[in-house]
């Protein structure tokens, strides 16, 4: 992967939080990762370890404390305004429930074409026919593109919620555990459609999840991340090869069949 | 036997859901219902704890419990049943506790109700409980309100309160899919350990095939409302007979398994 084109990068990227009481809470510490293109990068840890704090850093949802996020070689970090709007076209992102990401009042090829039309005006017919289109690549049926959210089922809604961030062509997707809430049977299949959509479009992922098993499976490399700092990064398919005590602890809780 | 399921069937509004589920389940043994969302497996715990969600109603057939057909008890019959011979540890028992009582009230409240312990005798019993379930600082966790604890201590909270009465049968309804992988491995754990001490027997409804391989004496796999097989552990993982089943073993992710990507 060395060789190829970095597309992401951060130095030294920190987020503290003041609490009510006036104390200092740091969410990340110094947190150093890069991305190549058609990359996935893993990001796993236990719920409050950090790892969502710091791709809503990355997003550009609230500013670093310190540090510099690079996105092509040009610094991202305090980009505001027009500038920050335009960076939505190169990364998006996928939450862990679309139900609650979705308007439940708007029919899914609206959602689908929505970030499209904050860039661009698009006719009705022809937000329609791009619906459909991405529909098809997420194996979806085109009849849905009339549905509301509550009437599809979880892995399908998730499925719409791809859709959504494949309208922009964006060359960073960014999944905050984008299969967590979903069945271990309809995991393996979103799983399966978020390689195959990486194969084809070269697109690049920052997967997060606290699943080290899936991880594992669906990523690159693998950063293990506790207590907001990155304790050790692995290649996805070397994770027998840990020596931080986390990560092993981390790998014993993963049930297996066999 | 202490449970025994006949052909039981269920539906919702006249739309039949379950159909024809036969099990039993004897005195300490552990058994997991394996399925997707929507296979019916939370139906059929629902029915046999008396309390299936909104126009839902046993159909046909029977379940009898410790020797008595419980498939068309009364409210008031329930009553003495439910929370004591019987209960239930739900998903999230963040939604089971009342948010605007700390937890110690509405522990002791459910203690009150099932026994005749004075409130002081009370407290303590549900102190005990709490720090079985490795809470730390029980006492703090009485006086904590359901949003002050964290996913995993709510969930003790909830395991702790349903084993109050060291019921003979203890239903589990996806007891650990909202935890994290770390929070779940440790639930399993402590939710073995005590079933076996205080003797239960347990039906753990999941949808993740691995802790049901890792927790249960036999395993009911159901889709689309039946049940597609049913038998020993080993033998449902090891050999299992239909393609169901092995789809869903197959998607458990496993260190080292196959790779989505290159």
């Amino acid at each position: 992967m060395s060789d190829k084109e970095i597309l992401l990068s951060t130095d030294k990227v920190s987020k503290v939080f003041t609490l009510k009481d006036g104390q200092k809470f740091t969410a990340c510490n110094e947190v150093s990762i890069c991305l190549h293109k058609g990359e996935t990068l893993g990001l796993v840890g236990e719920s409050g370890c950090g790892k969502s704090t710091f791709v809503r850093t990355i997003m550009g949802l609230h500013p670093a404390t310190s540090g510099k996020i690079l996105f092509k070689g040009e610094d991202i970090t305090n980009l505001t305004g027009e500038k920050r709007r335009e960076m939505a076209r190169h990364i998006q992102m996928i939450f862990q429930d679309p139900a609650t990401a979705f308007n439940p009042k708007m029919r899914i090829k609206d959602i689908i074409c929505e970030p499209l039309r904050n860039f661009a005006k698009v006719s009705d017919k022809e937000a329609e026919t791009r619906a459909v289109d991405l529909l098809h690549q997420v194996e979806l049926a085109p009849e849905i593109a009339l549905r509301y959210p509550h009437e599809l089922s979880g892995g399908q809604r998730q499925r719409v919620g791809i859709a959504r961030a494949l309208i922009l062509e964006p060359e960073i997707i960014v999944c905050d555990e984008a299969t967590s809430a979903l069945d271990v049977s309809v995991q393996d299949s979103i799983a399966k459609l978020l390689a195959k959509i990486q194969r084809e479009k070269g697109v690049s992922y920052i997967f997060i999840c606290h699943d080290l098993a899936l991880v594992s499976l669906i990523s690159h490399r693998v950063m293990v991340m506790q207590k907001g700092n990155i304790v050790e990064e692995l290649p996805g398919d070397k994770m027998q090869e840990c020596k931080h005590p986390y990560t092993k602890k981390l790998l014993d809780s993963v049930f297996t069949v066999h | 036997m202490l449970l025994n399921v006949k052909n039981l069937s269920i539906d919702y509004q006249g739309n039949p859901t379950v159909s024809n589920v036969n099990f039993d389940l004897g005195a300490g043994e552990i058994m997991a219902i394996v399925g997707e969302s929507g296979s019916g497996k939370t139906s059929v715990i629902r029915a046999i704890l008396g309390c299936l969600s909104g126009t839902g109603q046993v159909s046909a057939g029977e379940i009898n419990f410790a020797g008595r057909d419980v498939a068309h008890l009364s409210n008031k019959e329930w009553l003495s049943i439910r929370g004591k011979d019987m209960a239930m540890i739900f998903q999230d028992s963040g939604n089971m506790l009342n948010p605007v009582q700390t937890i110690g009230r509405q522990f002791v409240e459910y203690i009150q109700l099932h026994s005749d312990m004075s409130r002081s005798e009370a407290v303590k019993r549900a102190c005990e409980l709490l720090a079985r379930m490795n809470l730390p600082e029980p006492e703090r966790v009485m006086d904590a309100y359901a949003f002050e604890l964290s996913g995993g201590m709510r969930q003790r909270v909830g395991i702790a309160m349903a084993l109050t009465f060291s019921p003979q049968l203890l239903l589990a309804d996806e007891p650990t899919s909202a935890l994290d992988v770390t929070t779940q491995a440790q639930i399993v754990e402590e939710l073995m350990q005590v079933v076996q001490e205080a003797g239960s027997a347990m039906i753990i409804v999941t949808h993740n095939i691995g802790v049901a391989a890792h927790m249960a004496d036999k395993i009911m796999v159901m889709a689309g409302g039946k049940v597609v097989e049913y038998g020993k552990t080993a033998e449902v993982i090891q050999d299992p007979q239909a393609d169901y089943t092995r789809t869903l073993l197959s998607s458990v992710p496993e260190i080292g398994g196959h790779r989505y990507v290159g």
